[in-house]
């Protein structure tokens, strides 16, 4: 039958996944972006499998089922959890164990859903309509003026004013958490005219003092046996994975899958991520999507430590300070600019100076990695969160997402650094 | 050549064309996995390459359709036919062979540039049908950048026609018979290759459908309607790459070998940089595009029209 | 010229026949016309109101820049078929009228009409 050979064709095709990141769940859904028979989606519309990865918090579980009804049908949804998680909330969702092959089990999903061995899952919200029928005229318009009312069920938007003074529409949007370039619980209260965000709040923190379901697939604390080298080739992984994360941002997956390699597999010493650096630096389009976006004032990046300092002009780095590594010839890499461009940049060098302090090191061990991590310290992303708002205020939208992707922001991290300091 | 007999030719152009946007657009998805392999470092699978066009197809046809709240229910699928209908006229003034086109009229390169104007208000219309907040931003970023290169797709194609003494594509590459177009004028196919990516929403210029808009007009659409926008800017693609072949390539011209396997050969060498392009060239912001395009591309193309006006004086 | 469009008509006959086949032969198009379904995307939340709106195309100064040079297109068609005739006389117009046009890029470029507003 010709629809069966379709359908057999279709379950042949790579599964597209859309990733909805919980906790500890970034680096794993990355590394998917290797494998051949998985591709990840940027929108539910496109994708066969919803992925639910890590710890995500009781909250969030509305936002999910509204993310699990947008997917098109056929459509199944996985849980990729270290832990048995509470699968209430979505309760047709398969548990995929940590440890088990994730590719396998979605690719077994995604199968048996287009040979029809398993029916689509319906909705987990209910049918309605966001308001009700409302207003004067045939179609709802009435209300003031040209634009009032509830016509088919949601109000027009309304003007506001704006920098050039022409008062158009504004739309009042939340933002987040399951898009493509947000970090996992992070929701924005915006206010855009045209694409411009005239306003941006963070809401809230789901992370802190909600209840998590499910259990974040990296969340090893770092092991104090560990040596020097393994903890600066971690520090290697962590910054490859950034800049792989903001060139599939700027959509050049191919690039991004060279950059992965090279994270899930660090080379001997730094060259090949020079080597990559140097590529991707002659790259006018990079430059040009990067360049004086998202840029942090020096002063309030110094506040913020870490990367977002040492891209900003100062050479902070908690390793400078310590023996083992002044013998190892360690000086902190800075560079001027303070924008999204020093900050990738910034992470691929540093990442090179990792690799060949891993081979330096030897045998050695030593604190100053664990003083300096790779996000700065236990604290940095509280201070950057602050800074969120007033640093996306003003921009045009896809600026707004590179500025986002270039900061590294880890929620959990803050809810960690909020939950020490109430202990404290 | 009597009437009758150019008709004869022009009808049987019609198949021909559609099954060169039919395979080039099965091309251009093919050229596009293997390159993609080859800049992520991993070895390059032929058979995986010719396959999963197909699978990824037949896996859109067995997708549902989304509805939003209260799209432009007829709009919104005109969208996707109307851009892969623009491909086809556009290619429709190009000469496959000597004196066989499908339509190869007087004002062939107007044609091709009201396609191509076209082309913006089908993407535009493809995000504003949605009725969705992203999807709407990512049609106002076709504008944009649309208007950004519009200008210099008409300098750089009447740069190709002053030697010609003609606006048909087909008196064009007769034109070049002596001197293929890249040598006489070396800005104009760079420049247009700017425009074909722009036109077909690839690689740096895919700003509409962008992943930091989670699709962008794209994004609200799945199903059979997604393939048919997936064709469409394919089908643009190969559209544009036939046209820089002959704009500047000297189309069917050629030694030894028949006419039709010169043009193919060279549209595929275009549709090979086009593809390598988008894997390379990341995504460029709207604004900053904008700005180059206007003082920096366009007086590029000025200079292109002067040294084709100096270089066509007899 | 009637070719082209009915080989563009074909085009479109064939996208459209694609779309609406598929929809005939397929089983799950019911399910996708629920409401929560159709929210559209935001990441997880619903927006407050339509997205159609008085859109604000922060690029407007530069469209009316455009509009000047489309006008100025009509004129180049006519003039490049007979360009060779007239020889360095049309190049030597040409020149005047795109150093004239230049001229107002630079000026749109120095207010400002190629930033977002």
């Amino acid at each position: 039958m010709a629809v069966s050979r379709l359908a057999r064709l279709a379950a042949a095709a790579p599964v597209p996944v859309f990733a909805a990141l919980g906790a500890g769940a970034r680096g794993p859904v990355e590394e998917l972006t290797l494998s051949d028979d998985v591709t990840l989606v940027d929108s539910p519309r496109h994708a066969t499998v919803l992925l639910v990865v890590g710890a995500v918090p009781r909250s969030l579980i509305r936002p999910l089922s509204q993310v699990h009804d947008q997917l098109a049908h056929p459509r199944a949804t996985a849980w990729w959890s270290s832990e048995e998680a509470t699968l209430d909330p979505l309760p047709q969702a398969t548990l995929i164990r940590a440890e088990s092959d994730v590719v396998l089990a979605v690719g077994g999903l995604h199968a048996a859903l287009l040979r029809g061995e398993r029916a689509s899952e319906l909705d987990v919200l209910p049918d309605e309509p966001a308001n009700p029928w409302r207003g004067l005229g045939a179609n709802g318009q009435g209300g003031e003026g040209m634009m009032g009312g509830t016509p088919y069920g949601r109000p027009m938007a309304m003007t506001g004013e704006d920098r050039d003074g022409l008062p158009l529409d504004q739309l009042h949007l939340r933002l987040g958490p399951f898009l493509p370039a947000f970090p996992a619980g992070l929701v924005l209260d915006t206010v855009i005219q045209g694409d411009v965000l005239q306003e941006c709040a963070v809401v809230g923190n789901p992370f802190e003092r909600d209840e998590l379901l499910g259990g974040a697939l990296t969340a090893t604390p770092p092991d104090p046996e560990r040596t020097l080298a393994a903890m600066e080739r971690a520090r290697a992984r962590h910054h490859l994975h950034g800049v792989a994360r903001t060139l599939r941002l700027h959509g050049l997956d191919a690039l991004a899958r060279r950059t992965l390699a090279l994270a899930m597999a660090p080379p001997d010493d730094g060259d090949r991520v020079r080597y990559l650096a140097h590529r991707l630096e002659r790259s006018t389009a990079l430059r040009w999507a990067t360049e004086g976006v998202g840029r942090i004032d020096p002063s309030a990046a110094e506040a913020v430590g870490g990367i977002v300092a040492r891209a900003a002009g100062w050479s902070s780095d908690a390793r400078s300070d310590d023996p083992v590594y002044a013998e190892l010839g360690f000086t902190p890499i800075f560079r001027h600019g303070s924008d999204a461009q020093a900050r990738w940049r910034q992470r691929l060098a540093e990442a090179a100076q990792a690799l060949d302090l891993a081979a330096a090191a030897g045998e050695r061990r030593s604190d100053g990695a664990a003083l300096e991590l790779p996000w700065g310290d236990d604290d940095a992303d509280r201070r950057l969160l602050d800074l969120l708002p007033g640093l996306l205020t003003g921009q045009e939208l896809g600026d707004a997402m590179t500025t986002l992707d270039s900061l590294d922001l880890d929620l959990e991290r803050v809810a960690r650094a909020v939950a020490r300091t109430e202990r404290a | 050549m009597p009437l009758a007999s150019v008709y004869a030719n022009d009808w049987l152009a019609i198949p021909v064309l559609l099954a060169v946007v039919v395979g080039g657009v099965y091309l251009v998805s093919v050229l596009d996995e293997l390159f993609g392999e080859v800049v992520s470092g991993s070895r390059p699978n032929l058979g995986r390459s010719l396959r999963l066009p197909v699978r990824q197809a037949a896996l859109l046809l067995c997708q549902s359709a989304t509805r939003t709240e209260h799209p432009d229910r007829i709009l919104w699928p005109v969208a996707p036919a109307a851009y892969a209908a623009l491909a086809a006229a556009g290619m429709a003034v190009i000469p496959f062979a000597e004196g066989f086109a499908v339509a190869d009229v007087r004002t062939g390169i107007v044609v091709f540039g009201a396609a191509e104007v076209l082309t913006f208000v089908a993407v535009y219309l493809h995000g504003w049908s949605a009725n969705a907040p992203l999807a709407l931003i990512g049609g106002y970023r076709s504008l944009v950048q649309g208007f950004s290169f519009m200008l210099l797709s008409m300098f750089v194609l009447i740069g190709v026609a002053l030697p010609a003494r003609s606006l048909s594509v087909g008196q064009i590459v007769e034109a070049q018979s002596g001197l293929w177009n890249v040598v006489r004028h070396p800005l104009g196919l760079p420049l247009f290759l700017v425009v074909g990516l722009g036109a077909a929403l690839w690689g740096p210029l895919r700003l509409p459908d962008s992943r930091e808009l989670a699709g962008g007009t794209v994004g609200e659409v799945s199903g059979p309607q997604r393939l048919a926008w997936e064709f469409a800017r394919r089908a643009m693609l190969v559209s544009y790459a036939v046209m820089a072949a002959s704009a500047f390539l000297g189309g069917y011209l050629g030694p030894w070998l028949p006419g039709p396997v010169w043009l193919l050969g060279k549209s595929v060498a275009m549709l090979a940089v086009f593809v390598a392009l988008g894997h390379l060239v990341g995504r460029v912001r709207p604004e900053r595009f904008m700005a180059q395009a206007w003082t920096v591309l366009l007086p590029l193309s000025f200079l292109d029209i002067l040294i084709a006006g100096v270089e066509a004086l007899p | 010229m009637l070719l082209a469009f009915v080989a563009a008509l074909t085009v479109t006959a064939g996208v459209f026949s694609v779309m609406l086949a598929v929809r005939l032969l397929r089983p799950h198009d019911e399910l996708g016309t629920t409401w929560s379904h159709g929210v559209p995307l935001l990441g997880g939340q619903a927006p407050e109101t339509h997205a159609w709106s008085r859109f604000h195309a922060r690029y407007y100064p530069m469209a009316i820049v455009l509009i000047a040079f489309e006008m100025e297109m009509m004129v180049m068609y006519p003039w490049a078929v007979v360009y060779v005739e007239l020889g360095a006389k049309a190049l030597v117009e040409m020149a005047v009228f795109l150093t004239i046009l230049s001229l107002g890029i630079l000026y749109a470029w120095r207010e400002g009409a190629y930033r977002w507003q």
